[in-house]
């Protein structure tokens, strides 16, 4: 995941006005430029190329999943001030459990503006909204936060193109890469393990179903606990589908 | 992914006007299918969408909707046994979209200025060019929308705009979903907190001290949604909770 690190810029000197109206590339300049930085692996350049298309002025990719952890490990790149960043790890985890598995899936691609916490500062001629677009990469799910200046009102249809777009810079960069995804810890057996019980097995009928032992079985559901560092059968299972596992 | 349909304790009226309802749903996506299949020129348009999510050998797409006709059955098999399992592999890493050639001579599907962007798939093995737009939505939801034909040449303004217009689709069939799995009778307040609570660890004994109750009537609860959400025991009513979005 070469292109996936995170590389936090300096808050840019004042910023609203920088972007005249008719700079703007069009979509085919764009998409050759695209081009030419997926080939590179260039995603922090490609992000800044889509923001720039858009209107806005300030980009932040992040993992959305993993944003209940401690720390920044799950903005992906980024040209948000820091002190934002800082805080946003917060915003996004309280907006992360506020949601269901339903609605998280329903508003993949629908922008969604939403405004920074009163106290976070920035810098004048930007807009206290920030618009964020939610998309998936495999089991990744990633959200695109886009800042924009105060007078600007951003097209709904050039935002999904832009979610899109940043889908497939991020899909390029990650087929390349490794995929460390926590769920690939456990073993296949163990999911199997996992889906009978989400649907109601007793270990007794798993055991009938794939052929081996009872104590097998729970055996493996112990080591799927551990792995999971979760207390019960049921927390275990819940962890399981609301990482998409089963 | 097990999905339920609520009993239908009602009388038949509510239920053909379900039916009813569900029909015209499906029209209106039939007719934005087809406006897009229209748009870049192809014969016909088809859904599949991912099920058996967590067995990784019973993962497999299934053709939900298409234009197919009679031979839908068929042409849905011969299209997942040649491409399935590679666009499964696919749905797992990448938004690309997929794009393969048909036997014929001009049988193509190309784009010109997007093919950076495109996944390409083994050439002449359908009697059919087509584009696989993939959707990955979450845990529900993933699929492809594929449109096939004979020669399809696509700008990548095009591609864009029917992508995003292949998701919106794929969000109005989950949505239609949501409402047709939602359990005869809904959960309580107290049933909801109690599931809750589960899920996140807790065994009856902690759940009864934190709500104040006996931790009979926290059974008792635990054991109330069980049946409403048609479940045979608590765990399989958790993981119903979840994917329903009673509980978080």
């Amino acid at each position: 995941m070469d292109a996936l690190q995170t590389e936090i810029a300096i808050w840019p000197a004042p910023v609203a006005g920088v972007r005249g109206v008719g700079r703007a590339p069009s979509k085919e300049q764009l998409i050759r430029r695209l081009g030419e930085f997926a080939e590179r692996g260039n995603l922090n350049k490609g992000l800044a190329a889509l923001t720039d298309y858009v209107g806005a002025t300030h980009y932040l990719l992040a993992r959305y999943d993993l944003s209940q952890d401690e720390g920044l490990d799950f903005v992906v790149c980024s040209d948000w001030p820091f002190d934002v960043v800082k805080r946003l790890g917060k915003v996004m985890s309280q907006l992360h459990s506020k949601t269901n598995e339903m609605e998280k899936c329903l508003s993949v691609m629908q922008p969604v503006f939403t405004s920074l916490p009163d106290d976070i500062d920035i810098s004048r001629g930007i807009s206290r909204e920030y618009c964020a677009i939610t998309f998936n990469v495999g089991r990744a799910r990633l959200s695109l936060m886009l800042l924009f200046p105060q007078d600007v009102i951003l097209s709904q249809e050039s935002l999904r193109d832009v979610g899109l777009l940043t889908g497939y810079f991020a899909s390029f960069t990650r087929e390349r890469g490794v995929r460390t995804d926590r769920e690939f810890e456990l073993t296949e057996r163990e999911l199997e393990c996992l889906f009978w019980i989400a649907e109601g097995k007793t270990s007794d009928e798993i055991a009938v179903i794939l052929g081996i032992s009872r104590n097998t079985i729970n055996n493996y559901i112990t080591s799927v606990m551990r792995k999971t560092a979760t207390k019960t059968r049921s927390e275990a299972i819940a962890y399981a589908v609301r990482n998409n596992l089963v | 992914m097990t999905y339920f349909l609520p009993t239908p304790r009602a009388g038949d009226d509510c239920k053909t006007g379900r039916q009813q309802a569900r029909a015209s749903r499906a029209a209106t996506l039939v007719a934005r299918l087809q406006a897009m299949q229209k748009q870049i020129n192809a014969r016909n348009f088809a859904v599949l969408r991912l099920n058996g999510n967590g067995l990784p050998a019973s993962r497999k797409l299934t053709c939900v909707l298409d234009n197919w006709g009679a031979d839908a059955e068929a042409t849905a098999h011969e299209l997942t046994s040649a491409y399935g399992e590679e666009m499964l592999a696919h749905l797992d890493t990448s938004l690309l979209p997929v794009m393969w050639n048909g036997m014929g001579e001009y049988q193509v599907a190309e784009t010109s200025d997007f093919a950076r962007f495109t996944h390409r798939l083994a050439a002449r093995i359908l009697p059919y060019s087509g584009i696989a737009l993939p959707v990955r939505l979450g845990a529900q939801g993933n699929g492809y929308v594929v449109f096939a034909g004979s020669y399809i040449d696509l700008s990548s303004e095009a591609i864009i705009d029917l992508h995003g217009r292949s998701c919106q689709i794929m969000t109005d069939l989950l949505a239609a979903d949501e409402r047709r799995m939602l359990p005869a009778e809904s959960l309580s307040d107290r049933e909801i907190g109690c599931l809750q609570m589960a899920g996140d660890g807790y065994i009856s004994e902690e759940i009864a001290e934190k709500m104040g109750l006996s931790v009979h009537t926290v059974n008792a609860y635990l054991g109330a949604a069980t049946t409403k959400l048609d479940s045979v025991n608590r765990i399989q009513a958790i993981a119903k909770a979840i994917r329903l979005g009673y509980i978080s």
